[in-house]
């Protein structure tokens, strides 16, 4: 109505001037080349942010060691009995770990100062550098022996007090930097070469690191092969039985039948796509559980009841593809249907009249009509099951025994949720990143069967 | 079109491929308000009990009310996010001179079919180090950029079908190409507008995957995370309250369905025909 008026109203001013006050209130807002570039602007920053961000990323954390033990931000340098028995296992310096490992007493300036905050005796601080500066012992007693020995001859809880000072142990200290950990060690092993200092760091860093180990790990692992194998399987049952195969059957056979029915029918299969996942599958699991549906039924004829959709690897399949490949089979069905559609009902007249059978018609006259359709929906539908979590994590969660577990969920479980708790960020990513490579490579392929040129028409306003 | 060809015996098989799934949601319904023997499905008595968790919370899980609250913030929101923003790129895509215009349109495509799920195990990292995880904004955002190269994908062929006379004719009146966009092509896709928020408002709904890794617990938890909690629980099985608790969630959904299906339809079936 707005719009009415306003042209209305303009159509009395003449149109060279009104133009070209416009252009000059708004500037960049009434070319086409800045209006497109601010109206791109937000759906280029959630790209950015969202889909170009997260691909560079993910290939980075795949050559990282990061789990939740390692935290995301980085760490910090801990001793402890473990990182001393990796320096000795992994860099055969068993010799370094035990000298760092067992506690040691070194008389330094460092500990002097400290006294002196303390506020212990300055005599006997004094007189404990002219005696024992840059004096090393093994033990506390040692120490203690000789500070007694003194002129002042301190008293036992004062002993204590000093001594402690000067404890210069490594074992099951932390340290925020690199520096700091390489000058404690060197308080109690001046000598420290550098590949031992090097040894020494790279032991005790509890921060992520770089490492090509997720792929090797990745290409050795029996569990790969497994999980590749169930991908393949579960992708290939699901789009042959049901995206594609049953998708066109209900298409064909809908077609065939009165609007009504037909259009009931098509209602009936829109129900798993358009119903919440969660409650879809606790349908499914209504249907499937020790008390539920079919157990109860099956009862009547003497069946124990039992867990269906657990109790064997093989009826985990069987619904992991039920599941998925009823919600799947909707959108061919709507697609193969609105090909079916679009072919002239005259051919089908002919047909009738040449008294083709039903089977002649679809023979020879629907499914070449479908060649394109099926195309589509084939290479769509391997892209979304190749990456499909959400169905058989919440039907089988991979059981039973990791029957089902399939390549999605398997990150899932490595990277976001375990039981150990122990999440291994930088292996998912790896394992993410094979995923990512795979879905770049098929939706270009998708991209492809498009009739791209025609999508893009030039625009016919120059402004 | 058919003729001499029967249509029973298509429409019994199709009848009984279809029994599994009617039988599921018919019991969906029933088994909410109604108790069966054990070893039974036929109800022998009428009861509300099965929907008390609306006025009982319980101990250890956020109440269902907000749980609804957050699952409706973070639907609309995402709808929102995603109408805005699909409603702008895809003019530009349909209408404007814009360098690199035809790159863009590739990439949306490519978009369109890429799984977003794999790209979880970094946006999950990133929402950590950024202080996002858990919260509402961050699961939206996350839910929004997803959703928009199918939005605006279809605004794109909404827009396509806007006829260029109304838009040269605006021009010659002397209005800025923003000017004819809000006023004068705008009304023209409001169909689509809605909908695609429709649609939007729907897929967010349901969603499950992105707030159970994302915004797993606390204030942030929407109705899809709490209900597979529940399922999850083994101490507290109890299927007729998991099945009202799904039918509260479901409800909207189904309403919007019926009263709106045509329109769904549509888009359902990939949203390559606009």
């Amino acid at each position: 109505m707005n719009a009415s008026r306003d042209i209305a109203e303009s159509a009395r001013t003449p149109i060279g001037v009104r133009a070209a006050q416009s252009r000059l209130h708004l500037g960049w807002l009434s070319s086409s080349k800045g209006l497109g570039i601010l109206f791109l602007l937000p759906a280029v920053v959630l790209v950015v942010l969202f889909f170009l961000m997260p691909v560079a990323l993910t290939g980075v954390f795949a050559f990282t060691n990061m789990t939740t033990a390692t935290g995301i931000t980085g760490g910090a340098y801990q001793v402890s009995p473990g990182t001393l028995r990796v320096l000795t296992d992994r860099y055969g310096m068993g010799e370094l770990a035990e000298r760092l490992g067992q506690p040691t007493y070194v008389v330094d300036e460092q500990g002097l100062a400290a006294l002196e905050e303390k506020g212990i005796d300055k005599n006997i601080i004094d007189s404990l550098r002219d005696g024992l500066l840059g004096k090393t012992y093994a033990s506390r007693r040692e120490l203690e022996r000789d500070i007694r020995g003194l002129p002042d001859r301190p008293n036992t809880r004062t002993v204590k007090s000093i001594s402690e000072e000067f404890s210069r142990s490594l074992a099951n200290a932390r340290f925020s930097s690199r520096e700091s950990l390489i000058a404690a060690a060197e308080a109690i092993d001046p000598d420290l070469t550098d590949e031992e200092k090097e040894a020494l760091a790279a032991s005790t860093y509890t921060g992520w690191t770089w490492t090509t180990e997720n792929f090797r790990r990745l290409a050795s692992s029996p569990t790969t092969r497994q999980v590749l194998f169930n991908t393949l399987f579960f992708v290939a049952m699901t789009l042959v039985i049901f995206n594609t195969g049953y998708a066109m059957v209900l298409a064909i056979a809908t077609h065939y039948i009165p609007d009504r029915p037909a259009g009931i029918f098509r209602i009936i299969w829109f129900l798993p796509r358009i119903s919440p996942v969660v409650i879809y599958v606790l349908l499914w699991k209504w249907l499937a559980w020790d008390t539920g549906f079919l157990s109860a039924f099956l009862s009547n004829f003497g069946v124990r009841p039992r867990n269906w959709m657990l109790d064997t690897a093989t009826n985990a399949w069987f619904f992991v593809i039920v599941i998925n490949g009823f919600v799947g089979a909707s959108m061919g069905m709507v697609i193969f249907a609105s090909a079916i559609k679009a072919i002239p009902e005259s051919l089908f007249h002919a047909a009738s009249v040449d008294g083709a059978y039903r089977w002649q018609q679809i023979r020879h006259i629907i499914l070449p009509q479908l060649k394109w359709p099926i195309l589509f929906v084939t290479c769509y539908q391997t892209l979304s099951l190749l990456t499909s979590i959400d169905q058989t994590l919440l039907a089988t969660n991979g059981g039973p025994g990791g029957a089902t577990e399939v390549w999605s969920l398997w990150i899932y479980h490595t990277a976001l949720n375990n039981y150990a708790g122990n999440l291994q960020y930088g292996m998912g990513a790896a394992m993410a990143l094979v995923l990512v490579v795979i879905g770049i490579v098929l939706s270009l392929i998708y991209l492809r069967l498009f009739n791209y040129n025609a999508l893009v028409a030039k625009p016919r306003i120059e402004l | 079109m058919i003729g001499h060809l029967r249509t029973w015996p298509i429409v019994l098989a199709l009848t009984i491929v279809s029994a599994p799934l009617v039988l599921m949601y018919v019991f969906l319904f029933v088994d909410t308000i109604s108790n069966a023997p054990a070893g039974s499905f036929i109800p022998n008595e009428f009861t509300l009990e099965h929907w008390s968790f609306l006025w009982e919370t319980r101990p250890g899980r956020p109440s269902i009310w907000r749980v609804t609250l957050n699952s409706f913030l973070f639907a609309t929101s995402t709808a929102a996010l995603v109408l805005v923003i699909s409603s702008m790129a895809g003019y530009v895509l349909s209408r404007l001179n814009v360098p690199g215009r035809t790159y863009f349109l590739a990439g949306v495509m490519v978009l369109h079919a890429f799984p977003a799920i794999t790209l979880i195990v970094a946006i999950f990292l990133v929402l950590q180090v950024v202080g996002l995880y858990n919260t509402l904004i961050g699961v939206i955002l996350v839910k929004a950029a997803i959703d928009m190269p199918l939005g605006i994908w279809l605004m794109k062929g909404f827009y396509d079908t806007v006829p260029w006379e109304i838009e040269m004719a605006g021009i010659q009146d002397g209005a800025s190409r923003f000017t004819v966009w809000r006023k004068l092509v705008l009304p023209q896709v409001k169909p689509g507008i809605f909908a695609l928020g429709l649609f939007a408002f729907l897929l967010g709904w349901g969603e499950f995957i992105l707030p159970q890794v994302l915004a797993p617990s606390g204030n942030a938890q929407v109705l899809s995370v709490y209900l597979a909690g529940l399922i999850a629980d083994d101490n507290n099985f109890d299927m007729n309250m998991f099945k009202s608790v799904g039918l509260f969630y479901m409800m909207p959904v189904l309403i919007l369905f019926f009263v709106f299906q045509n329109r769904l339809m549509n888009i359902y079936g990939g949203g390559s025909k606009g």
